[in-house]
């Protein structure tokens, strides 16, 4: 635009507005009814993940910060690990997703990760490390934990928190209403999910 | 000597801490990064009456507690009361809470210090005097990159009088100043309705002039926190554009939130959906009058612009041709007044109406952006080089004296005339800004209606002096007589004309580059040949066509140059550009959003190059050893944001400030609107601006001041 002359540059400007106008949204972030955004990423184990590559099953995307109380809620109750072990048997697959950033809190390299979900007796299907905060921007992950539930068909189904209490005590647990299960639920029996959208609650997500 | 029995409770009560955790503890408990407190207001409670007490957080710096709706994470703090029979206890009071960014997300909260007001009331049967034991459980979630879950158990002791005691008046002054923060209801004279744009919702809000204004909402997931919120003004109050979330499908029966106004008032509203009261302007009184007041402003804004010395040189040979035609019939001389004031306002409308085509389609200019374009600017050089070669005396072209005087009768002498209308408008753009700032930024946030108008009286203003003098030929008399000394002075006003090429040389310099300005200096080469050719063989028609071509070929050189030969920064750059001055950091968006979350006053230029008038603000003030030592010593973030090449960010931050154009100069001071000043600056107001940031401190402020060295 700066170097044609000034008639040039002007309608440049009116086409480019007419074209902003008249073209669809761009490729948006993650939009429940919506076909998830595929993502690529490396998981603790070294092996490559993508969503692409789970077509057909039920995927659970979970943000994961191991430093953050309300994560630790969820982990230290074993209320994470016996979700992540009984869907898993029923064939979903679990992904959890890191993505604070390095220097940040809960930002792991892939040792302290395993060593991390030993200790915690973790079992998700992988845990996807993202310290640049790549598949977190894609699906605008706000806090840790933040759960996205993605259909056979690649549709996003569900995003929001875990449960209805926003607390970091672990005694809210068993009266909370699980979101996740909820859904999964739901979804399983050919129903459609009747929360898809909550807001997530717990600790932002450690970008940057 | 502490007795026995005081230590068994001691004993006992720390026992009872270390196991349930339950012992309410009186006056202010340290936690992790905060102390937190329930403070009464007055101490005692009247039988059937009510008391004041507020949770009180002091927060360590750059950590925050949350807004009842925390944003995208977060959360509020929560209480619990334990109370005797006969006291109840109201729900605690949020005050508006401030934006706090955090990377891609956007928390609402506090920071440096809060207080949330309830209020207990006691029936009437409660003895007194008494003492009533209260105690509250506490949990907040405190957060600065990390969070942090906190609680206690508080105690408030309160006595039960029968008679009012006295208040502390530092306590009462805590109360009133997060009172004064408290959501108040919308007043029967204020009206809030929400309409839908392409991208989300816009809230206006009527009947409370304001400038400024924050949204921030109660419900969750309907708007995208984290997105601007441009403002603008519409008739009689404010309009606020969100950005509706992505997972909201459904159209919201009410937007609910809290319209933080600039001048702190802070609203809770509960919109329904309602006709926006746009911009319409003329649909109520208050908003036709506001319109007259600003086009009377504008109407004077373009009389002064007369005198500028963008316009000055026009003028002047508008006035020589004058001169010349006032022995000429003045009927023609008055045709030629109306076509020249013609050639300003077609030229006024078809600007305007541009920015108005470009600003539906959501691009953000704002007036003066034709100096942003290279290709611009090396046209204008050449017009005006040309121009001056003429004035100069080389040659004769249809604009100059003898040829608008002696040839007043045939067309091209009003074409002269239209087009010295253009050319005055044209070349009055960059001068426009201090005198014309506000009325320009309110008509373009105009209806298309207001924006005419107003730009009508402007262009009316600068062509009232030519035309008034056309209509009355009895003026013309004071003139002098037309001679050989206006020669002289039509040569001499082609130095004023050559010393506006140097100007735009330098701008364009600054934005094509050193390689695009050989090609604009060989442009003037061939313009001075096609000069020599008109000056040397005139009213020839080979030479004439000749000389166009050349004309042609000086015009495409820089145009060509510009397109091969794209600037980059680092060419650019080494002609020097203003935002790396020592001590001022570029403009980023983000990096404000920043230091205003750490609670850091910033201060805001926004200049341009091609701005005149910001470069003498620049100079005289800003640069000036006091200003900027006190500047430098007050701790405040100084940014530069220029505007000199296109910047959607500085001109959508321009829209939200309700400025259009440049010079603005803004301060942004924590917990308080932005405070803009005015245009034209001189030490005293910059000097003046300071003291009052040290003399003002208002909530969350306070405690940042006392912390400047």
């Amino acid at each position: 635009m700066n170097r044609k002359s000034p008639v040039h540059a002007h309608l440049a400007a009116i086409v480019a507005a007419v074209l902003t106008i008249a073209s669809t949204t761009p490729a948006r972030a993650a939009q429940v009814g919506a076909p998830a955004p595929d993502f690529h990423g490396t998981d603790s184990t070294g092996k490559t993940q993508s969503l692409d590559e789970y077509k057909g099953k039920f995927v659970v995307l979970e943000w994961h910060n191991h430093d953050c109380p309300y994560t630790i809620k969820h982990y230290k109750s074993g209320n994470m690990q016996s979700l992540q072990k009984e869907w898993t048997a029923k064939g979903v697959v679990w992904l959890t997703v890191i993505s604070s950033a390095p220097g940040q809190q809960g930002y792991v390299d892939a040792g302290q990760e395993n060593t991390y979900m030993n200790k915690m007796g973790a079992q998700p299907t992988a845990a996807i490390l993202d310290p640049k905060g790549e598949i977190g921007h894609l699906y605008e992950a706000k806090t840790t934990p933040n759960m996205f539930i993605i259909d056979p068909s690649g549709k996003l189904i569900y995003a929001g928190a875990i449960d209805d209490h926003p607390t970091p005590e672990i005694s809210d647990i068993q009266s909370s209403k699980n979101y996740v299960s909820t859904a999964l639920s739901e979804a399983m029996a050919g129903k459609a999910v009747q929360t898809p959208v909550t807001r997530p609650y717990g600790c932002s997500v450690k970008y940057w | 000597m502490p007795s026995l029995r005081q230590i068994v409770l001691t004993l006992c009560a720390g026992l009872a801490v270390a196991t349930a955790g339950a012992v309410p503890v009186e006056g202010p408990v340290r936690a992790q990064h905060l102390t937190v407190e329930l403070l009464p207001l007055e101490g005692s409670i009247q039988p059937g009456g009510s008391a004041a007490v507020g949770l009180h957080f002091t927060l360590d710096k750059g950590w925050h507690v949350y807004w009842v709706n925390a944003g995208d994470s977060g959360e509020p703090p929560r209480i619990k009361w334990t109370l005797p029979d006969g006291i109840t206890a109201g729900a605690m009071q949020f005050p508006a809470p401030r934006r706090l960014p955090l990377g891609p997300l956007m928390d609402f909260g506090y920071e440096d210090e809060v207080l949330f007001p309830i209020t207990l009331t006691a029936g009437s049967n409660l003895k007194a005097p008494s003492t009533a034991p209260l105690s509250a459980h506490v949990d907040w979630l405190v957060c600065r990159e990390v969070c942090i879950p906190g609680k206690a158990d508080l105690a408030l002791p309160l006595q039960v009088a029968a008679q009012k005691g006295p208040v502390d008046p530092t306590r009462q002054a805590l109360f009133d100043r997060f009172r004064s923060l408290l959501p108040q209801p919308l007043p029967a004279s204020s009206k809030a309705v929400f309409g839908s744009t392409p991208d989300g919702f816009a809230v206006a809000l009527t009947g409370h002039p304001a400038t400024n204004a924050e949204f921030f909402p109660l419900d969750q997931s309907q708007i995208v926190n984290a997105a601007p919120q441009p403002v603008r003004a519409v008739d009689g109050g404010v309009e606020i554009s969100l950005k509706r979330d992505e997972n909201l499908h459904a159209q919201p029966a009410q937007l609910n939130g809290v319209l933080l106004l600039g001048d702190g008032t802070a609203y809770e509203i509960h919109a329904p959906p309602g006709p926006l009261p746009g911009a319409a302007g003329g649909v109520s009184t208050a908003g036709l009058l506001n319109l007259l007041r600003f086009c009377s402003l504008a109407f004077l804004g373009g009389l002064i612009l007369n005198l500028m010395p963008c316009v000055f040189p026009v003028l002047f040979i508008k006035g020589l041709s004058l001169v010349e035609a006032s022995r000429h019939h003045h009927s023609r001389v008055r045709a030629h007044g109306l076509v020249y004031a013609l050639g300003i306002l077609v030229s006024f409308w078809a600007v305007v109406a541009l920015l108005l085509g470009l600003k539906s389609g959501g691009r953000q200019l704002g007036w003066g952006f034709q100096f942003q374009s290279p290709g611009f600017i090396a046209v204008m050089a050449l017009l005006l080089f040309f121009l001056g070669l003429s004035l100069a005396g080389m040659f004769e072209i249809g604009l100059t004296v003898t040829n608008t005087g002696s040839s007043l009768a045939a067309r091209h002498g009003y074409a002269g005339s239209f087009f010295t209308g253009v050319l005055a408008m044209v070349v009055a753009t960059p001068c426009t800004a201090p005198f014309m700032g506000a009325a320009i930024g309110f008509a373009l946030a105009q209806s298309a209606g207001a924006a005419f108008a107003v730009f009508t009286a402007l262009a009316l203003g600068l062509a009232a002096p030519y035309v008034l003098l056309t209509f009355y030929p009895a003026w013309m008399r004071h003139l002098p007589r037309p001679g050989a000394w206006m020669e002289v002075l039509k040569q001499a006003t082609s130095v004023f004309i050559f010393g506006t090429v140097i100007w735009l040389v330098w701008l364009f310099a600054s934005s094509a580059g050193v390689d695009a300005l050989i090609a604009l200096l060989a442009a003037f080469l061939l313009l001075a040949i096609a000069g020599w050719i008109l000056g040397r063989w005139p009213a020839r028609r080979v030479a004439s066509v000749f000389a166009i071509s050349v004309i042609v070929l000086a015009v495409a050189t820089p145009l060509y140059a510009l397109w091969k030969f794209p600037p980059t920064d680092t060419n650019s750059a080494r002609l020097g550009t203003g935002a790396s001055r020592a001590g001022w950091e570029p403009y980023s968006r983000a990096a404000i959003e920043q230091y205003r979350a750490q609670g850091r006053p910033v201060f805001v230029d926004f200049t341009a190059r091609w701005c005149l008038s910001c470069q003498v603000n620049e100079r005289a003030v800003l640069n000036r050893g006091d200003v900027r030592r006190r500047l430098r010593d007050s701790g405040i973030v100084l940014v530069r944001a220029d505007w000199t090449k296109h910047d959607e960010g500085i001109a959508s931050a321009l829209t939200e400030l309700g400025r259009s154009g440049v010079p603005t100069y803004v301060f942004y001071l924590p917990g308080q609107p932005a405070l803009l000043l005015p245009e034209v600056l001189t030490p005293s107001v910059v000097l003046g601006a300071l003291d009052q940031l040290q003399n003002r401190p208002k909530p969350n402020s306070q405690a940042l001041l006392e912390h400047q060295p």
